[in-house]
């Protein structure tokens, strides 16, 4: 049983620039994601289901993140997989700024401070660590657009990341996500 | 006085040696199979550990002896100065001896070591004479009869023991699932899947015999979930990460589970029910404690996912068992699928079993519903898979061989004495097939 892939694959109308899928995020933060509706009282990040209508890619990079970043190898079956791809590294990445010894505010300080980052490189740029899989946005425009998008996702995915990692309440970080920090899925970093 | 004696049953594998008496619930002895000598004993076997050697004293030193001062004269003392099992580790320990393991990948590397071996195991453990009793050994599948001739002219022209029987031990290990449940007819079919502490073999067997151009080894076994378990252990940075603590703790609290990443999120929704406490006491009186969480479930899933674990290795150990038993005479397959036997220590995981039946199933679902497509219309009846879990896993071949042992006709089976004098070595490279049909 290889890693595990996206739901989102097979979902109608994806909004693709490159061979990157845009797809409608839950989340509060502004930019060209298409947005889904938020939690109903009764669910939390944790007990979503993947059917629901609210569950986005990123709660599936956060469930899927623990599990496949012990796999070197992954076969990319399309454009939804890139976005779990990208956010699984980006995930790695936060890991790696928080510390055993931060507590929450130093940390949410720390994960903040590359989130908000306008600085990142996207898909065709030379940082990129990606450029075989990940096809360069046609144009200025889309570029752009592809720029906001991961921006969204970014700092969203840092929000619940922070949530979990100190879900505990006890202003320490959980060591059984810190972990992960030095496992590399696929072999690459951000 | 020879009738009324039980067989003894003894299972020397490369990790751990098995004996005991036929009839018998568990063995008497386990133990590793190591043996200390000294290291410059000069003897046949010392192949030489490497330590400094012991400074001989001046011969006016010895006393009056003589010629004891002399080495050749001491050889004869030399060769009894060895041990076996748990105290051959700790005279390891000390200065002046030298471990040697006799068995390599299975199969006896060093007969002169193996003859110590055997006789320390005769006399000092099981403390029998082996005049009076008969004896059933194992062996691994594919074992060239040229050591089953050495094995017998040692057990018979050293220890002059009345009768001989040697058994492949995958044979053993379906003759020990008999004690299931599941099993209703008690076949000697079926394909073993025998994982000790360095190697996983998945062997077929039809009708009592090994099918050995089938058979498939994994290197993935115990000592690489423990080597995985610490490696888990120290990214966390747990306060002890030690191999023996690895060790405990995949003994303790690992399982298989269904999905793994199901699984964390199950350990998400009720962290106090799955995350466990480990208390670990050092010899001086201290103790710590280790947390322990996902290695209960992600370590043994490296059987199904190698991937995990190695970046050599990839075939999950479903798949091999698939390939095994395709690559096996098309009239046997079927038994084969039906009768999937555990053995070892490395199958006793919580729903291990389970886990493997559900694999494999689905490949062979696939493949029938694949074919059902291609032939247009054609109905298959469907194949029956079924893993066999057994109480006797841990020491399966050492079960069935104890089980085989106790059986009336079992010494009939056996080589004695007097043919093995009459007719030479080359007696033992046949065996009537023990358990067979027509048996019990």
């Amino acid at each position: 049983m290889p890693a595990y892939h996206s739901v989102f694959l097979d979902e109608p109308n994806q909004h693709l620039i490159g061979n990157f899928a845009l797809l409608p995020l839950r989340t509060r933060t502004r930019g060209p994601a298409l947005q889904l509706p938020p939690l109903p009282a009764n669910l939390t990040d944790l007990t979503i289901d993947a059917s629901h209508e609210s569950y986005d890619p990123l709660d599936e990079v956060l469930s899927l993140f623990r599990a496949n970043t012990f796999f070197r190898n992954f076969e990319i079956k399309g454009p939804a997989d890139r976005v779990l791809i990208y956010g699984i590294l980006y995930v790695s990445e936060v890991l790696g700024k928080i510390k055993p010894g931060m507590g929450k505010r130093e940390a949410e300080k720390a994960v903040m401070n590359i989130a908000l980052d306008t600085n990142f490189a996207i898909p065709g740029d030379a940082g990129f660590p990606l450029n075989q899989a990940f096809e360069a946005p046609s144009d200025r425009n889309s570029a752009e657009t592809l720029r906001q998008y991961l921006m969204q996702v970014r700092q969203e995915l840092a929000t619940r990341l922070l949530n979990r990692v100190f879900a505990d309440g006890t202003n320490v970080p959980s060591k059984w996500w810190l972990s992960f920090t030095k496992r590399k899925f696929m072999g690459k970093t951000l | 006085m020879a009738s009324q004696t039980p067989a003894v049953v003894m299972d020397n594998g490369t990790g751990y040696s098995k004996l005991g008496f036929a009839g018998n619930d568990s063995p008497s002895f386990v133990f590793p199979t190591a043996i200390a000598t000294k290291s410059q004993g000069g003897g046949a076997g010392g192949s030489g550990s490497g330590r400094p050697a012991v400074a001989n004293k001046p011969s006016f030193l010895t006393g009056g002896a003589g010629p004891s001062g002399h080495l050749s004269g001491k050889r004869g003392t030399e060769d009894l100065d060895f041990f076996i099992g748990d105290e051959a580790l700790s005279a390891s320990a000390g200065p002046g001896y030298g471990i040697h393991y006799p068995i390599r990948h299975g199969q006896i590397d060093n007969w002169d070591l193996m003859e110590r071996f055997w006789s320390n195991s005769i006399f000092k453990y099981l403390r029998v004479e082996p005049e009076d009793h008969y004896f059933l050994l194992t062996e691994p599948p594919l074992n060239p009869p040229e050591n089953r001739e050495n094995t017998a002219e040692i057990m018979f022209e050293s220890f002059n023991c009345a009768g001989l029987y040697i058994a492949v031990q995958a044979v053993l290990a379906l003759a020990a699932s008999w004690t299931s449940s599941k099993v209703q007819d008690r076949s000697l079919t079926g394909t073993v899947i025998d994982s000790g502490a360095g190697v996983t073999h998945v062997i077929p067997v039809a009708e009592g015999y090994v099918i050995g151009s089938s058979i498939k080894s994994v290197p993935i076994a115990g000592r690489d979930i423990t080597n995985f378990v610490q490696s888990l252990l120290r990214d966390r940075g747990e306060p002890d990460s030690s191999l023996q603590t690895a060790e405990r703790i995949k003994e303790e609290y690992c399982y298989v589970c269904p999905d793994i990443v199901k699984e964390f999120s199950r350990f998400d929704r009720e962290p106090e029910d799955r995350f466990r406490k480990h208390i670990v006491k050092h010899p001086n009186g201290r103790s710590v404690t280790v947390d322990v969480g996902y290695e209960r479930f992600l370590a043994p899933e490296i059987f199904f996912n190698p991937e995990i674990y190695s970046s050599d290795f990839l075939t999950p150990l479903p798949n091999i068992v698939d390939t095994v038993i395709q690559s096996s005479p098309i009239d046997v397959r079927r038994g084969l699928y039906k009768n999937i036997v555990l053995s070892g220590g490395s199958t006793l995981y919580k729903d291990f079993g389970r886990r493997l039946q559900r694999d494999i199933r689905h490949m062979v679902d696939a493949r029938i519903k694949a074919s059902e497509a291609r032939s247009g219309g054609a109905k298959s009846g469907g194949l029956e898979v079924q893993v066999i879990t057994h109480k006797r896993q841990r020491h399966g071949p050492w079960f069935g061989g104890s089980l085989l042992g106790q059986t009336p006709e079992f010494r009939s089976y056996c080589h004695t004495k007097a043919e093995y004098d009459e007719i030479g070595p080359s007696i033992v490279r046949r065996f009537a097939l023990l358990g067979g049909p027509g048996s019990t």
